[in-house]
C-alpha cells in the first residue's frame, strides 16, 4: 500500500521534473539570445570596440593676434595620444612688450582622423562651458571675454590680453563643464564660485621681449 | 543551544500567570508515542520534552495566543497557533519517517554550518527594523559589518575591513556575479526576497570558493511551501528623506491533492528622490528599484526540486557635486567643506547615473542516494546588464560611458554523505564560466577590458562529533581559474592574454559547548582570491576619484589564513546574553592601489595609482551584549574594531573602518489592548575618527568622530485573517551633519540627515505565523 503510493508519487515528480527542465531550458535560451541580439546590432555599427575615445581633447590652441600688426603667435599644448604614453609637446611663444593681443582657442581631438574639432561642440553648448585664465611670472594679463553664450554669459573661446614690461612666465587656461555661471564673479572670469568639472586645465610658458 | 535561542523578546511577560498547556505528541502514521518530541513557544523560550509515553507538559503560562513549536528527530517540526484562555490538553500528531532517516535530518537540518566559524545572521524582524534601507546597511547590524559607501545611494557590506570582490555573495544558493569590482558597485539583490541574511566572518574559501576572504553574506532563500493554502505578505514604506518609499507584495502555496509541491511569486519596488544631508540637498541621489521573482518546486523527504527566476532592476542618480574632472577640482571640494552644486528637492535623475538589470535563473535538484546519502545539484545563470552615464558634451550623456554585459553559468554537484557517526559531511565539484562584454558604442575607452573566465574546483568538508559537547569540522578545496582577456592596446592593437591560477584552500574547526548557556567556537581557515581583471588590466582615469588607476599584468592570487574565536553565552539565568568574536588574519598578496608619482595630463597634473601586492595583517574584535534590565526593559550594545596593517610598508593599510558603539534601550510589552508586541527603542551610534591611517596616500584627513541618535516603535494587530504590524523610525534624529571615513563621496559632501520611515506590514498564512512566532 504504502510501496504503491510512493511509486505514483515519484512518476508524477518525473512528469513536472522534466516540464520543469524544459521550461529552464528555453529560459536560458531567452537570456542568451536578449545578448546575441546586443553583439548582432554592435557589428551593424562597423567598429566592434571603442579603442578611441571619442571624447578625447588632445590638442589645445591659442592664437595670440596683435592688435596693431596682426602678427599671429601660436602657443600650444598637444598630447596625441591622451592620457599615458607618450608625454605632451608644449609649445610657448613669444609676445611684444605693451601691446593688445585678441585671443582665439581651438580645441581638437586628433587621435582620431581626421582629427576632431572639439571647440565646435563647445561653442554648440557654449552655456554649459567656461574657460577661466591665469597667468604667473611676467606681464601677460588676461583682459576680458570677446564672446557670450546664448544666454549673454561669457564662453571664452575668444578673450582680449594684454602685455607690458618685458619678462617671462607660464599662462593657465582652463575649461569647466557645467560650471555655475550665475555665481559671484564667476561670470567677471573668476573662478572661485565656478564649480563644474574640470575638462581643461594646461600651463604654458611665454615670454614677454 | 535551545537556550541561545531565546529571543529578548522573552524577557518580557506580564505576571500572575498559572496556566498549563499539556498532552501528548504521538506519531500520524501508526499512533505510536514520540518520546523525546520537544514542545517549544518561542516567544516566551519555553518548552518541554515528552517522556516516554509521548506525554508533555508546560506550566506557568499566561492567556494568550502562542505559536507552538514541536520538533522530533526525524519529523518534520510542526507550528502551531494555540489561543489559551484556561488550561488545555492538545495533542500533537507529527509525520514521522523512518527511523534511519534521524541522522540524515541531522546533516539536513544544518546543510551549510560552519562549525568553527563565526556565523551572524539577519531575519525577517530585522530587516524590518532596517526597512528602507539596501543590504549593506541592513548588515551593519551585526558587529563586525560596516558600510563602504559612495554617497547616499550606494552601499557595499564590509567584514571585518574587507569588502568588493573580497566579500562572497551567495544568493539563493549562487554565487552572486555582478560586477563587484567596484566600489561604486552595489550588490544587485533585493534583501527583501530573503528570509534570512547570514554573514559568516571568516575565511571561507573550502565552503564557497575563491574570494570569501572577509567573509561571504548568505542570503537565504525562503523555503517553498509544501502543503495546499495560500500565504502571502505586503508591504508598503514611506521614507521622509528622499521623499519615497516602496512596496513589495509576496503570494505562495501549494497545490491541493500534491503535499510537496509549493509556488511562490515576488515583485518589489523603491522610488525615492533626491537625499537630504543636515544643511544641503543631495542633487542627483534620487534612486529606483524594481525586482521580482517566481519560483516552483516539489520537495518531499525523498527528492526535491525546484526553479527560481528573479530579476533586479535599479536606476540611481551620482551626487552631482562629485562629478569632478581634476585634482584641483577635487581640491576645491574638500577645501570648500559643502557640495558646490545643490539644487531644490527634485526626483530627477540625470548623468551621473547608472542603470543595473541582473537576472537570475537557478535549477536546483535533490535526490537521497540512500538513507543518509543524498546528492544535490545545483545550476544557475546569471546576467548583470550594467551602464554608467556620465556628463558628457554633444549630447553623449545619453550614451553610457560604460556598457557591460556579464553572463555566468555556474554548476554545483555535492554529494551529502554519512561515513558514521562520527564522520559525515559534504564533498562537491563546482564549475564556473563567466563573460564579461564591453557593448560598443560608448565612445570612451573600456574600463576594464573583455575577458571570459573558467574555473573549477573541488572540495570535501566532514563533520566529527565526538561526545555531546565537542564537534570538529576539517575541510579542503582546490580551484583552478583560466582567464582570457581581449583587450586594445594604447596603439590600437588587439591583445589576448592569458591568466591561470591554481589555488587551495583548508579549514579547520571545533566548536565546544561549554554547558548548556555557552558555546565557543574556534577556526582556522584559508580563502583565497585571484586578481580581478580590473587589478591587471584598469588603465586610466578615474574621474571621482580625480586619480589615475593602473592595472599590473603580473599580480598573483591574494590568500589568506584567518584564526576566529567566538564565544556565546547566556548568563544569570538568562538575564544576559553576550556575543563576541576575536579575529586575526594574514593576507599574502594583498592587492591594493598604492601611489605611483603623477602623470601630467590635459586635465592637469594627476597621481598616479598602481595596484600593488603587500602582504597585510590584521586583527580585530567585534561584540554584542543584551541585558535584561526589567520585565520589560533591556539594554543592548554592540561595538568593533579593525586594525590593519601593510607589511612591507610597515604602515597602516588603507580605508579600514573605524572603530564603533552601539548602546540601545529597548522597551517591550507583550499587549496593550487591541495591539500585541510592542516596541519602543531609544539607540545610540558612535563612529570614532580613524586614527590608523597610512601616510600620505588620501586626500583629506579622515572626518572627526560622529554621534547618532535613534529612535523607533513597532506594533502588531490582528487584522482580519491576517496579522498587520506599524512601525516608525526615526534615524540621525538631531539632524547630525557628519562624514563618514568608509564613504566615498566624504571628500565631497555630508552624510544623510534626519529620517523618518514609516512601514507597514500586513501578512496573512504562515508569515502571519512567523511573525507572531517572533514578536512576543
Amino acid at each position: 500500500m504504502n510501496l504503491n503510493f510512493h511509486n505514483n508519487q515519484s512518476r508524477l515528480t518525473m512528469t513536472i521534473n522534466s516540464k520543469l527542465l524544459t521550461l529552464s531550458l528555453l529560459a536560458v535560451f531567452a537570456l542568451s539570445a536578449c545578448k546575441k541580439d546586443k553583439e548582432e546590432d554592435d557589428h551593424d555599427h562597423g567598429h566592434g570596440h571603442d579603442h578611441n575615445e571619442e571624447e578625447l581633447i588632445t590638442t589645445v590652441r591659442a592664437s595670440f593676434t596683435h592688435s596693431v600688426t596682426n602678427d599671429v603667435v601660436e602657443f600650444s599644448w598637444v598630447d596625441t595620444d591622451g592620457d599615458g604614453g607618450n608625454a605632451p609637446v608644449i609649445t610657448g611663444g613669444d609676445l611684444q612688450a605693451g601691446s593688445t593681443y585678441a585671443v582665439s582657442l581651438l580645441l581638437l581631438n586628433e587621435s582620431v582622423s581626421p582629427a576632431d574639432t572639439v571647440s565646435n561642440e563647445v561653442a554648440d553648448e557654449a552655456a554649459e562651458h567656461q574657460f577661466f585664465f591665469s597667468t604667473t611670472g611676467g606681464s601677460l594679463t588676461w583682459g576680458s571675454y570677446a564672446d557670450a553664450d546664448p544666454n549673454g554669459l561669457p564662453l571664452g573661446l575668444a578673450t582680449v590680453w594684454s602685455t607690458a614690461a618685458a619678462g617671462s612666465g607660464n599662462l593657465t587656461i582652463i575649461l569647466r563643464h557645467e560650471p555655475n555661471k550665475g555665481a559671484a564673479g564667476v561670470s567677471a572670469g573668476d573662478i572661485t564660485n565656478a564649480g563644474g568639472a574640470t575638462d581643461i586645465e594646461v600651463a604654458i610658458p611665454y615670454t614677454v621681449l | 543551544m535551545a537556550y541561545l535561542a531565546v529571543p529578548l523578546a522573552s524577557l518580557a511577560q506580564p505576571a500572575s500567570c498559572a496556566l498549563v498547556l499539556s498532552g501528548r505528541v504521538i506519531d500520524e502514521h501508526d499512533g505510536e508515542a514520540l518520546s523525546c518530541a520537544e514542545v517549544f513557544i518561542p516567544v516566551l523560550g519555553k518548552g518541554g520534552v515528552a517522556s516516554d509515553q509521548g506525554l508533555y507538559r508546560i506550566e506557568g503560562l499566561c492567556p494568550g495566543t502562542y505559536l507552538v513549536q514541536v520538533s522530533h528527530l526525524g519529523c518534520e517540526s510542526l507550528m502551531r497557533e494555540l489561543k489559551l484562555t484556561a488550561s488545555t490538553t492538545v495533542d500533537f500528531k507529527l509525520e514521522h519517517h523512518a527511523e534511519e532517516l534521524r541522522e540524515l535530518e541531522v546533516i539536513q537540518k544544518r546543510p551549510d554550518e560552519q562549525v568553527g566559524q563565526p556565523v551572524k545572521s539577519v531575519d525577517r524582524a530585522d530587516m524590518e527594523r532596517a526597512s528602507g534601507t539596501g543590504i549593506a546597511e541592513l548588515l551593519a547590524r551585526v558587529p563586525g559589518v560596516t558600510v563602504l559607501a559612495t554617497g547616499p545611494s550606494i552601499g557595499k557590506p564590509v567584514i571585518h575591513g574587507l569588502s568588493g570582490n573580497r566579500v562572497l555573495i551567495l544568493n539563493q544558493g549562487i554565487r552572486q556575479e555582478d560586477q563587484q569590482w567596484g566600489s561604486e558597485h552595489a550588490p544587485s539583490l533585493d534583501p527583501l526576497s530573503a528570509d534570512r541574511i547570514s554573514v559568516v566572518k571568516g575565511a571561507a574559501s573550502v565552503q564557497y570558493g575563491s574570494d570569501a576572504i572577509g567573509g561571504a553574506v548568505i542570503v537565504e532563500p525562503v523555503e517553498l511551501p509544501r502543503l495546499a493554502g495560500m500565504s502571502g505578505e505586503l508591504r508598503g514604506l514611506g521614507q521622509w528623506n528622499g521623499r519615497g518609499g516602496g512596496g513589495s507584495g509576496l503570494l505562495e502555496g501549494g497545490v491541493k491533492g500534491i503535499t510537496g509541491l509549493g509556488w511562490r511569486v515576488q515583485g518589489s519596488g523603491r522610488y525615492l528622490g533626491d537625499s537630504e544631508a543636515a544643511r544641503y540637498t543631495l542633487s542627483n541621489t534620487g534612486q529606483r528599484e524594481w525586482s521580482g521573482s517566481a519560483s516552483v518546486g516539489y520537495r518531499d523527504h525523498r527528492r526535491g526540486f525546484s526553479l527560481l527566476y528573479s530579476r533586479f532592476e535599479r536606476e540611481l542618480g551620482i551626487l552631482r557635486a562629485a562629478h569632478i574632472g581634476s585634482t584641483t577640482d577635487l581640491q576645491r571640494a574638500i577645501e570648500s567643506g559643502e557640495p558646490w552644486y545643490t539644487a531644490p528637492f527634485s526626483y530627477a535623475i540625470d548623468a551621473p547615473r547608472q542603470t543595473v538589470t541582473h537576472h537570475l535563473l537557478r535549477v536546483q535538484g535533490s535526490i537521497a542516494l540512500s538513507d543518509r546519502n543524498r546528492l544535490d545539484v545545483n545550476y544557475g545563470y546569471q546576467a548583470n546588464d550594467r551602464q554608467e552615464y556620465d556628463i558628457r558634451r554633444a549630447g553623449r550623456s545619453a550614451i553610457p560611458a560604460l556598457d557591460l554585459w556579464l553572463a555566468t553559468h555556474t554548476a554545483e554537484a555535492v554529494l551529502k554523505h554519512w561515513i558514521g557517526k562520527h564522520v559525515h559531511g559534504k564533498a562537491g565539484v563546482m564549475a564556473l564560466t563567466q563573460e564579461n562584454t564591453n557593448i560598443p558604442g560608448t565612445g570612451v575607452r573600456p574600463l576594464i577590458p573583455d575577458f571570459r573566465k573558467e574555473s573549477i574546483g573541488a572540495f570535501i568538508i566532514e563533520h566529527a562529533p565526538i561526545g555531546e559537547r565537542l564537534e570538529l569540522e576539517a575541510g579542503a578545496r582546490v580551484e583552478g581559474t583560466l582567464i582570457d582577456i581581449r583587450r586594445f592596446d594604447s596603439e590600437g592593437e588587439l591583445q589576448t592574454p592569458e591568466h591561470r591560477f591554481t589555488n587551495s584552500a583548508f579549514a579547520l574547526g571545533a566548536s565546544y559547548q561549554l554547558s548548556d548557556s555557552a558555546r565557543l567556537r574556534l577556526g582556522l581557515a584559508s580563502a583565497y582570491r585571484p586578481p580581478h581583471v580590473s587589478e591587471l588590466y584598469s588603465e586610466g582615469l578615474h574621474h571621482s576619484a580625480a586619480a589615475i588607476e593602473e592595472g599590473d599584468a603580473s599580480l598573483g592570487s591574494e590568500r589568506s589564513v584567518k584564526a576566529t574565536l567566538d564565544a556565546e553565552a547566556v548568563l544569570f539565568g538568562g538575564r544576559l546574553r553576550i556575543d563576541a568574536t576575536l579575529h586575526a588574519s594574514r593576507i599574502d598578496g594583498f592587492i591594493y592601489l598604492r601611489p605611483a608619482g603623477t602623470r601630467l595630463t590635459i586635465r592637469g597634473a594627476f597621481p598616479v595609482f598602481r595596484y600593488t601586492a603587500t602582504d597585510a595583517l590584521m586583527g580585530g574584535a567585534d561584540a554584542s551584549a543584551a541585558l535584561r534590565l526589567s520585565k520589560r526593559f533591556a539594554w543592548r550594545m554592540r561595538g568593533s574594531t579593525v586594525l590593519a596593517r601593510d607589511q612591507h610598508q610597515d604602515e597602516w593599510l588603507f580605508l579600514m573602518p573605524a572603530d564603533r558603539l552601539e548602546n540601545g534601550l529597548l522597551f517591550r510589552t507583550a499587549s496593550g489592548g487591541k495591539w500585541r508586541a510592542f516596541e519602543a527603542g531609544a539607540a545610540h551610534q558612535a563612529v570614532f575618527e580613524q586614527r590608523r591611517i597610512p601616510v600620505g596616500l588620501d586626500f583629506a584627513p579622515p572626518p572627526s568622530t560622529y554621534h547618532l541618535f535613534a529612535l523607533s516603535a513597532s506594533a502588531s494587530r490582528t487584522l482580519g485573517k491576517g496579522e498587520l504590524r506599524i512601525g516608525l523610525q526615526a534615524n540621525n534624529l538631531f539632524n547630525t551633519a557628519y562624514r563618514d571615513y568608509l564613504d566615498r563621496f566624504r571628500y565631497f559632501t555630508d552624510a544623510r540627515g534626519t529620517d523618518i520611515v514609516l512601514s507597514v506590514r500586513y501578512a496573512f498564512g504562515r508569515f502571519a505565523e512567523q511573525s507572531l512566532h517572533r514578536a512576543g
